[in-house]
């Protein structure tokens, strides 16, 4: 009896946004006298931090500092659209409505500043909360001063909209899947190596390190977005080695229906996380940024998989890797059952889990592979 | 101080962790009255008998509501998108899965409203159930649903969704190894810790306030303005800041039969779920059955893949359709395959229905995909970095609906995990990039599926 280590990896690519797309954010945005900004967007915030990333990117986007702007997403009166949060969509697609809303809103800000300095706008840039005579710095307004004369001075109101919709990407040829659209607004990549210790005696496998890098595009926030993949990291454990809502699928008995008969991941499950951000920018996304929320849960699995067959030779394609499964598997391999069928140049992996193996005969739905 | 790129502090984090946020179930509405609901104990039955009228006049019962009440009680919520309406708001006929909500009741406690679910006469005419995907196919598998056991609305009345690209005989005629395998993900909980909660406020002005835990307040206020019939400005949604969702918050569970109640009893309702409830009632990750076929030569391309994808959807199509199609778009992960015969099928089954799950459609098949990239590595004897940075999508490669991929970072995101876990790769693989294929990397087989990035 002895434990086993292994190592496995994965390489995944994810889409941000709706499949098809077609799914609007929008987004308002006012200045109050101070220069102070609050920003209006639908966008429900799930623990993503997309409170916190659509703030940066209309600070950024204006030019003020990042304490100086509210955001409110609490209520449909005041919020305009947004699909939702989901789909790996609110950075990306609300982040650019938010950011489309801050450019008018900047312009206006410039307009005014041109006014009060008779200066032509184009000649200015908004720099921390200051606006500043391109070449000529010491001749500037501050914000606060610009706002306070459109309130008091020109009787107008600082404001912006902002909205992004990529068209919906319809489907032509049902009989090939082509689409008359990209049917994304960018893809992110990722890739994960895990490294598993399997107890041959109680079937545990222990997940002890997952190195992961992630083409993030750009982070607008390198701490939420280093938070996204290592909770997501830790999701993907669980749907490897630990959870199931099933646990004799597809039977519906024995379901759990509390924490206690349940596992989910908990701090004693913790591997190592190593992570690595690389940059590649969006074309089109604020800033350059992808969506990764998701994607964060999905290379894990495949690859303590991978990792598990290293360990001790047995591949386990059903998910979660439990131990009643490590010791099944290990016990057909013993025996010589787990070996694929080869016929030719067919190899034939997982027979018994097939629908050929368990369907009728008569049944019209099968994978046929001529071999 | 720039604002991108800053590690600013969470907008919300010290609310959050002092404890000072207020999520929906932290209030109570003044008067507000308890909901709890009839389910279904049965897996497939047909409603012999409904009769609410005891509980109805039970003291402390404020409104009961059964399909009857709800103006619109079959909506599809991707309707928009083609995908036509199935699951009713509140069961009819029949029940199709454990849980599935036959009657709500507003009570002005939570004792009254369980006595109250308990007086709600039923009789049910049990039913065969459906559990097993791989079954569903069978001529005598028990029929569960109106559409039959499989979801027949894709474009053009196709009953599955389906992808083709190259040729795939070609690809299997000339592979040296063709090497199948079976996956199966498992059904798991999103596991939010703030379970299924909302509460609805009916206001002197006629319009209803709907504290809401929803992940998208307009996809929710959307639907409950479809079954009560009205237009949106009948409706104020208040959220935003959700105790976690990962998914398993767009499926708008309380706000539409909250709505209805409080509109009954005129009065404030609440419906917060039980742990039990959040774990056995509403919606989960689908599980999937995937089989995969690829052909590959020894020197470890892959020159076609055959591909059959079984969804279980559980009771009702909810998000599945859209889920698989997503899946298909996806089936080749992250290298180009240049010959693909993909098939997918949305199976009916009667467990609770699944819905969108992190990852949706998508993380089911990374699971397969990769872990198949793994085997034909350890067929083939070659180094899985190697199997997969040579195979590694690259731009101008097109995706398997002949979308040309513009700026795909497979390659770094392998070459960066090599490079941290000290993996040594021979010099041609550890100097590639993601530029157009060309010299090695541009073989016979992969010259016809390449597109142009400056038309995308």
């Amino acid at each position: 009896m002895a434990i086993h280590k292994g190592r496995g990896i994965a390489a995944i690519e994810y889409p941000t946004g709706m499949n098809q797309n077609g799914d609007p954010s929008q987004a308002w945005i006012k200045v109050k006298p101070d220069g102070r900004v609050d920003v209006f967007a639908g966008t429900s915030d799930i623990g993503n931090g997309s409170k916190t990333i659509q703030s940066q990117i209309v600070a950024e986007t204006i030019g003020v500092p990042y304490e100086w702007v509210t955001y409110d997403n609490s209520n449909t009166d005041s919020s305009p659209v947004c699909t939702g949060t989901f789909a790996s969509r609110a950075t990306f697609v609300a982040g650019m409505a938010v950011k489309k809303a801050a450019e008018r809103v900047r312009e206006r800000i410039l307009d005014i500043a041109g006014k009060e300095l008779e200066i032509d706008p184009s000649d200015l840039d908004i720099v921390d909360g200051e606006v500043v005579a391109k070449g000529a710095p010491q001749t500037k307004i501050s914000v606060p001063d610009v706002a306070a004369a459109a309130t008091w001075g020109h009787g107008e109101l600082i404001t912006g909209t902002g909205a992004q919709l990529k068209p919906y990407a319809a489907i032509v040829e049902p009989d090939t899947g082509k689409v008359d659209l990209p049917p994304h607004s960018a893809i992110s990549y990722a890739s994960c190596a895990a490294e598993v210790e399997v107890d041959d005696e109680t079937g545990q496998v222990r997940v002890t390190r997952l190195v992961q890098c992630f083409d993030v595009g750009l982070a607008i926030n390198p701490t939420l977005v280093e938070g996204q993949i290592d909770g997501g990291a830790i999701q993907g454990l669980g749907l490897g080695v630990l959870e199931t809502s099933y646990p004799y699928y597809p039977s519906i008995e024995h379901r759990g229906g509390e924490f206690g008969s349940y596992l989910a991941p908990s701090m004693e499950d913790m591997p190592v996380l190593d992570t690595v951000l690389i940059e590649n920018p969006s074309a089109d996304g604020p800033y350059g940024a992808k969506g990764i929320g998701e994607m964060a849960n999905n290379p894990q699995p495949p690859a303590i998989a991978s990792a598990v067959h290293d360990a001790v030779g047995v591949w386990i394609t059903e998910l979660p890797i439990t131990p009643e499964r490590v010791l099944r598997a290990l016990a057909a391999k013993a025996s010589g059952e787990s070996e694929p069928t080869r016929k030719g140049k067919v190899v034939v992996y997982d027979q018994d889990l097939s629908l050929a193996a368990v369907a009728r005969p008569d049944a019209p739905v099968k994978l046929v592979v001529d071999p | 101080m720039k604002a991108v790129g800053a590690r600013v502090p969470r907008y919300d984090g010290v609310a959050h962790v002092t404890g000072r946020t207020v999520f929906v179930e932290d209030f109570d509405v003044p008067g507000a009255a308890w909901v709890k609901a009839l389910r279904s104990p049965h897996p497939h039955a047909g409603i012999a008998k409904l009769d609410a009228s005891a509980a109805e006049r039970m003291k402390g019962v404020r409104a009961v509501v059964t399909a009857a009440d709800v103006p619109l009680n079959v909506y599809g919520h991707l309707s928009a998108l083609g995908i036509p309406g199935d699951e009713p708001l509140l069961a009819e006929k029949e029940v199709r899965y454990v849980g599935q909500p036959i009657a709500v009741v507003a009570a002005e406690d939570e004792e009254i409203a369980l006595a109250a679910v308990d007086a709600i006469e039923i009789e049910y005419d049990v039913r065969e159930p459906l559990f097993d995907v791989r079954k569903a196919f069978d001529p005598d598998a028990p029929q569960i649903h109106e559409w039959g056991n499989w979801y027949p609305h894709f474009e053009d009345g196709y009953d599955h969704r389906q992808i083709r690209k190259g040729d795939i005989d070609a690809a299997f005629d000339q592979a040296d190894l063709i090497v199948q395998g079976v996956y199966r993900p498992a059904a798991i909980e999103q596991l939010p810790i703030e379970t299924q909660v909302c509460q609805v406020v009916p206001e002197a002005n006629g319009r209803l306030t709907i504290y809401s835990c929803t992940q998208a307040l307009y996809f929710s206020m959307g639907v409950v303005a479809a079954h009560l019939q009205q237009p949106l400005n009948k409706f104020k949604f208040v959220g935003g800041t959700v105790g976690g969702g990962f998914g398993g918050k767009v499926d708008t569970a309380t706000e539409t039969l909250c709505c209805l109640l409080a509109l009954k009893s005129c009065k404030p309702t609440k419906w917060r779920w039980t742990r039990e409830e959040e774990f056995l009632c509403s919606s989960t990750r689908a599980p999937w059955h995937m089989e995969v076929a690829d052909a590959v030569t020894k020197d470890g391309w892959i020159l076609g893949r055959r591909m059959i994808t079984l969804h279980d959807s559980g009771a009702y199509a909810r998000f599945s359709p859209y889920g698989v199609t997503k899946h298909s778009f996806h089936h080749t992960g992250a290298y180009t395959i240049p010959n693909l015969h993909f098939d997918g099928w949305v199976v009916f089954t009667n467990r609770t229905p699944t819905s969108a799950m992190r990852g949706f459609g998508v993380t089911s098949v990374s699971f397969a995909t990769e872990t198949h990239m793994s085997r034909i590595a350890e067929e083939l004897g070659i180094d899985p970095f190697e199997l997969r940075l040579k195979n590694a999508n690259r731009i101008g490669d097109t995706s398997p609906n002949g979308v040309v991929y513009t700026d795909p970072s497979t390659v770094p995101t392998i070459l960066a995990i090599a490079d941290h876990l000290g993996h040594e790769l021979p010099a041609d693989y550890r100097t590639m990039t993601t530029e157009p294929r060309s010299g090695d990397l541009l073989p016979d087989h992969l010259v016809a599926q390449l597109g142009n990035p400056e038309d995308h």
